[in-house]
Protein backbone atom coordinates (compact mmCIF):
# COMPACT_ATOMS: atom_id res chain seq x y z
CA UNK A 1 0.00 0.00 0.00
CA UNK A 2 1.51 3.24 -1.11
CA UNK A 3 1.03 6.36 0.98
CA UNK A 4 2.06 9.95 0.45
CA UNK A 5 3.23 12.02 3.44
CA UNK A 6 2.85 15.71 2.74
CA UNK A 7 4.24 18.77 4.46
CA UNK A 8 2.13 21.83 3.84
CA UNK A 9 2.53 25.42 4.94
CA UNK A 10 1.28 28.91 4.39
CA UNK A 11 3.50 31.53 2.80
CA UNK A 12 4.08 33.01 6.25
CA UNK A 13 5.35 29.62 7.50
CA UNK A 14 7.87 29.47 4.67
CA UNK A 15 8.99 33.02 5.43
CA UNK A 16 9.47 32.11 9.08
CA UNK A 17 11.45 29.04 8.06
CA UNK A 18 13.72 31.20 5.90
CA UNK A 19 14.58 33.25 9.01
CA UNK A 20 15.65 30.29 11.16
CA UNK A 21 19.22 30.38 12.42
CA UNK A 22 21.81 28.50 10.43
CA UNK A 23 22.15 25.89 13.20
CA UNK A 24 18.40 25.28 13.28
CA UNK A 25 18.28 24.90 9.49
CA UNK A 26 21.22 22.51 9.56
CA UNK A 27 19.63 20.43 12.32
CA UNK A 28 16.40 20.24 10.31
CA UNK A 29 18.16 19.29 7.07
CA UNK A 30 20.26 16.71 8.86
CA UNK A 31 17.14 15.18 10.40
CA UNK A 32 15.46 15.01 6.99
CA UNK A 33 18.49 13.27 5.48
CA UNK A 34 18.55 10.73 8.30
CA UNK A 35 14.81 10.20 7.93
CA UNK A 36 15.11 9.53 4.18
CA UNK A 37 17.95 7.11 4.88
CA UNK A 38 15.85 5.29 7.48
CA UNK A 39 13.04 4.94 4.94
CA UNK A 40 15.47 3.55 2.38
CA UNK A 41 17.14 1.18 4.85
CA UNK A 42 13.79 -0.22 5.94
CA UNK A 43 12.79 -0.81 2.31
CA UNK A 44 9.67 1.39 2.29
CA UNK A 45 11.09 4.36 0.37
CA UNK A 46 9.54 5.15 -3.03
CA UNK A 47 10.34 8.81 -3.70
CA UNK A 48 10.70 12.22 -2.13
CA UNK A 49 10.72 15.75 -3.47
CA UNK A 50 11.07 19.22 -2.04
CA UNK A 51 9.30 22.08 -3.79
CA UNK A 52 10.45 25.62 -4.55
CA UNK A 53 9.19 28.63 -2.63
CA UNK A 54 5.52 29.66 -2.81
CA UNK A 55 6.58 33.02 -4.27
CA UNK A 56 7.50 31.09 -7.42
CA UNK A 57 4.19 29.25 -7.62
CA UNK A 58 1.86 30.04 -10.52
CA UNK A 59 -1.73 29.08 -11.06
CA UNK A 60 -2.48 28.11 -14.64
CA UNK A 61 -5.80 27.87 -16.41
CA UNK A 62 -6.54 27.30 -20.06
CA UNK A 63 -8.16 30.24 -21.80
CA UNK A 64 -10.86 29.83 -24.47
CA UNK A 65 -8.19 29.58 -27.14
CA UNK A 66 -6.38 26.88 -25.16
CA UNK A 67 -3.48 29.21 -24.30
CA UNK A 68 -2.35 29.12 -20.67
CA UNK A 69 -3.33 32.01 -18.42
CA UNK A 70 -0.97 32.31 -15.45
CA UNK A 71 -1.61 34.00 -12.15
CA UNK A 72 0.64 34.29 -9.11
CA UNK A 73 -1.89 35.64 -6.63
CA UNK A 74 -3.02 33.30 -3.86
CA UNK A 75 -5.10 33.88 -0.73
CA UNK A 76 -3.03 34.24 2.44
CA UNK A 77 -4.71 31.17 3.89
CA UNK A 78 -3.52 29.01 0.97
CA UNK A 79 -1.54 25.97 2.03
CA UNK A 80 1.38 25.25 -0.23
CA UNK A 81 2.95 21.85 -0.58
CA UNK A 82 6.49 22.10 0.81
CA UNK A 83 7.58 18.57 0.08
CA UNK A 84 6.50 14.96 0.21
CA UNK A 85 7.58 11.39 0.69
CA UNK A 86 5.93 8.38 -0.96
CA UNK A 87 6.34 5.14 0.96
CA UNK A 88 5.21 1.59 0.36
CA UNK A 89 4.06 0.01 3.62
CA UNK A 90 1.94 -2.87 4.90
CA UNK A 91 -0.81 -0.86 6.58
CA UNK A 92 -1.91 2.69 7.41
CA UNK A 93 -0.59 2.44 10.98
CA UNK A 94 2.92 2.04 9.63
CA UNK A 95 2.42 5.12 7.44
CA UNK A 96 1.17 7.11 10.45
CA UNK A 97 4.19 6.01 12.45
CA UNK A 98 6.55 7.29 9.74
CA UNK A 99 4.56 10.52 9.52
CA UNK A 100 4.89 10.99 13.28
CA UNK A 101 8.63 10.57 12.93
CA UNK A 102 8.70 13.25 10.19
CA UNK A 103 6.54 15.46 12.38
CA UNK A 104 9.25 15.45 15.02
CA UNK A 105 11.81 17.11 12.77
CA UNK A 106 13.52 19.84 14.78
CA UNK A 107 12.11 23.32 14.36
CA UNK A 108 13.26 26.75 15.54
CA UNK A 109 15.40 26.38 18.65
CA UNK A 110 16.13 22.74 17.78
CA UNK A 111 12.98 21.43 19.50
CA UNK A 112 10.70 18.97 17.69
CA UNK A 113 8.34 21.09 15.62
CA UNK A 114 5.50 18.53 15.72
CA UNK A 115 4.30 19.92 12.41
CA UNK A 116 1.23 18.26 10.94
CA UNK A 117 1.88 15.75 8.16
CA UNK A 118 -0.99 14.91 5.83
CA UNK A 119 -1.17 11.21 4.98
CA UNK A 120 -3.15 9.76 2.05
CA UNK A 121 -3.10 6.51 0.12
CA UNK A 122 -1.98 7.05 -3.46
CA UNK A 123 -3.78 5.33 -6.30
CA UNK A 124 -1.78 2.39 -7.52
CA UNK A 125 -3.55 1.25 -10.65
CA UNK A 126 -3.82 2.96 -13.99
CA UNK A 127 -7.55 2.32 -13.92
CA UNK A 128 -8.31 4.89 -11.26
CA UNK A 129 -6.96 8.00 -12.93
CA UNK A 130 -6.37 6.87 -16.47
CA UNK A 131 -2.67 7.36 -15.88
CA UNK B 1 8.73 23.72 7.92
CA UNK B 2 9.79 23.34 4.34
CA UNK B 3 12.46 20.82 5.19
CA UNK B 4 11.85 19.76 1.63
CA UNK B 5 14.61 22.11 0.64
CA UNK B 6 17.12 19.30 1.01
CA UNK B 7 15.07 16.19 0.90
CA UNK B 8 17.00 14.71 -1.95
CA UNK B 9 20.29 12.98 -1.91
CA UNK B 10 23.19 15.11 -2.88
CA UNK B 11 25.97 13.39 -4.74
CA UNK B 12 29.66 14.18 -4.57
CA UNK B 13 29.56 16.52 -7.54
CA UNK B 14 26.96 18.64 -5.82
CA UNK B 15 24.21 17.84 -8.30
CA UNK B 16 21.05 16.27 -7.05
CA UNK B 17 19.51 13.10 -8.27
CA UNK B 18 16.11 11.60 -7.72
CA UNK B 19 15.28 7.99 -7.43
CA UNK B 20 12.67 8.35 -10.13
CA UNK B 21 14.89 9.74 -12.84
CA UNK B 22 18.25 11.25 -13.45
CA UNK B 23 18.66 14.89 -14.36
CA UNK B 24 18.05 15.10 -18.07
CA UNK B 25 19.37 17.46 -20.68
CA UNK B 26 16.58 19.91 -20.05
CA UNK B 27 17.05 19.98 -16.29
CA UNK B 28 14.06 22.17 -15.47
CA UNK B 29 11.75 20.09 -13.39
CA UNK B 30 8.30 21.37 -12.56
CA UNK B 31 5.48 19.83 -10.63
CA UNK B 32 1.91 20.47 -11.79
CA UNK B 33 -0.48 20.13 -8.88
CA UNK B 34 -4.20 19.56 -9.21
CA UNK B 35 -6.07 20.39 -6.01
CA UNK B 36 -9.65 20.65 -4.91
CA UNK B 37 -11.95 20.73 -1.92
CA UNK B 38 -13.56 17.61 -0.53
CA UNK B 39 -16.93 18.75 -1.94
CA UNK B 40 -15.37 19.24 -5.37
CA UNK B 41 -13.82 15.78 -5.30
CA UNK B 42 -17.14 14.23 -4.26
CA UNK B 43 -18.99 15.99 -7.08
CA UNK B 44 -16.42 14.69 -9.53
CA UNK B 45 -16.67 11.12 -8.29
CA UNK B 46 -20.47 11.29 -8.46
CA UNK B 47 -20.44 12.33 -12.13
CA UNK B 48 -21.47 9.80 -14.84
CA UNK B 49 -18.96 7.06 -15.49
CA UNK B 50 -18.67 7.94 -19.18
CA UNK B 51 -17.71 11.52 -18.27
CA UNK B 52 -14.98 10.27 -15.95
CA UNK B 53 -13.78 7.83 -18.60
CA UNK B 54 -13.69 10.59 -21.22
CA UNK B 55 -11.68 12.81 -18.86
CA UNK B 56 -9.26 9.98 -18.11
CA UNK B 57 -8.83 9.28 -21.81
CA UNK B 58 -7.73 12.88 -22.43
CA UNK B 59 -5.33 12.80 -19.46
CA UNK B 60 -3.95 9.51 -20.73
CA UNK B 61 -3.32 11.09 -24.14
CA UNK B 62 -1.54 14.04 -22.53
CA UNK B 63 0.66 11.58 -20.61
CA UNK B 64 1.48 9.73 -23.82
CA UNK B 65 2.37 12.97 -25.59
CA UNK B 66 4.67 13.91 -22.70
CA UNK B 67 6.32 10.50 -22.81
CA UNK B 68 6.90 10.85 -26.55
CA UNK B 69 8.42 14.32 -26.20
CA UNK B 70 10.69 13.05 -23.40
CA UNK B 71 9.23 15.50 -20.90
CA UNK B 72 7.40 12.98 -18.74
CA UNK B 73 8.93 12.21 -15.35
CA UNK B 74 6.12 10.96 -13.12
CA UNK B 75 2.45 11.24 -12.39
CA UNK B 76 0.42 10.14 -9.44
CA UNK B 77 -3.22 10.28 -8.47
CA UNK B 78 -4.18 10.44 -4.82
CA UNK B 79 -7.04 8.74 -3.04
CA UNK B 80 -10.15 10.72 -2.14
CA UNK B 81 -9.88 13.47 0.51
CA UNK B 82 -12.11 11.50 2.89
CA UNK B 83 -9.18 9.09 3.35
CA UNK B 84 -6.79 11.84 4.42
CA UNK B 85 -5.41 11.93 7.94
CA UNK B 86 -3.24 14.53 9.54
CA UNK B 87 -0.51 13.11 11.76
CA UNK B 88 1.57 14.75 14.44
CA UNK B 89 4.29 13.22 16.56
CA UNK B 90 3.82 13.81 20.25
CA UNK B 91 6.40 13.75 23.01
CA UNK B 92 6.47 9.98 23.19
CA UNK B 93 6.95 9.80 19.41
CA UNK B 94 3.64 8.01 18.91
CA UNK B 95 1.49 9.21 16.03
CA UNK B 96 -1.60 11.26 16.80
CA UNK B 97 -4.00 11.09 13.88
CA UNK B 98 -6.88 13.33 13.06
CA UNK B 99 -9.23 13.26 10.10
CA UNK B 100 -10.94 16.60 10.59
CA UNK B 101 -10.16 19.32 8.05
CA UNK B 102 -11.77 22.69 7.41
CA UNK B 103 -14.28 22.62 4.55
CA UNK B 104 -12.17 25.12 2.65
CA UNK B 105 -9.11 22.86 2.73
CA UNK B 106 -7.69 22.19 -0.69
CA UNK B 107 -6.56 18.60 -1.05
CA UNK B 108 -3.99 17.47 -3.54
CA UNK B 109 -5.83 15.29 -6.05
CA UNK B 110 -2.90 14.37 -8.24
CA UNK B 111 0.30 15.63 -9.80
CA UNK B 112 2.51 15.46 -12.85
CA UNK B 113 6.26 15.98 -12.81
CA UNK B 114 7.68 17.21 -16.10
CA UNK B 115 11.19 18.00 -17.26
CA UNK B 116 10.93 20.89 -19.68
CA UNK B 117 13.03 23.52 -21.42
CA UNK B 118 11.44 26.50 -19.68
CA UNK B 119 8.62 27.70 -17.46
CA UNK B 120 6.40 28.61 -20.42
CA UNK B 121 6.41 25.02 -21.56
CA UNK B 122 5.36 23.89 -18.05
CA UNK B 123 2.52 26.45 -18.16
CA UNK B 124 1.44 25.22 -21.59
CA UNK B 125 1.21 21.63 -20.33
CA UNK B 126 -0.69 22.82 -17.25
CA UNK B 127 -3.04 24.68 -19.61
CA UNK B 128 -3.70 21.44 -21.52
CA UNK B 129 -4.49 19.58 -18.32
CA UNK B 130 -6.70 22.43 -17.16
CA UNK B 131 -8.58 22.52 -20.47
CA UNK B 132 -9.15 18.76 -20.22
CA UNK B 133 -10.42 19.10 -16.65
CA UNK B 134 -13.19 21.71 -16.72
CA UNK B 135 -10.64 24.53 -16.53
CA UNK B 136 -9.62 23.59 -12.98
CA UNK B 137 -6.59 25.74 -12.08
CA UNK B 138 -3.28 23.86 -11.98
CA UNK B 139 -0.57 25.05 -9.61
CA UNK B 140 2.88 25.01 -11.18
CA UNK B 141 6.00 24.91 -9.03
CA UNK B 142 9.64 24.29 -9.68
CA UNK B 143 11.56 21.85 -7.51
CA UNK B 144 13.70 23.09 -4.66
CA UNK B 145 16.81 21.39 -6.03
CA UNK B 146 16.89 23.59 -9.07
CA UNK B 147 15.96 26.67 -7.12
CA UNK B 148 18.75 26.07 -4.61
CA UNK B 149 21.23 25.69 -7.44
CA UNK B 150 20.24 28.97 -9.03
CA UNK B 151 20.69 31.02 -5.87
Amino acid sequence: MKYILMMNGKKSDFERYARWSREDLQANVSFMRTFSKELKDSGVFVSTEGLGWPSEARLVRAGNDGEPITDGVFPESKEFLAGYWIIDVENPEQAYKMAARASQAPGAGGKPANMPIEVRPVLSGHADLGL
Amino acid sequence: MAGGLRLQDESADGRRYNDENSIGEKDMKYILLMSGTRAGAETYHASPKQDINAHMAVLHRINQDLAESGEFVATQGLSEPKEAKVVRGEKNGLPVTDGIFPESKEFLLGYWIVDVANADRAYAIAGQISAASQNIPIEVRQFAAHEAKSR
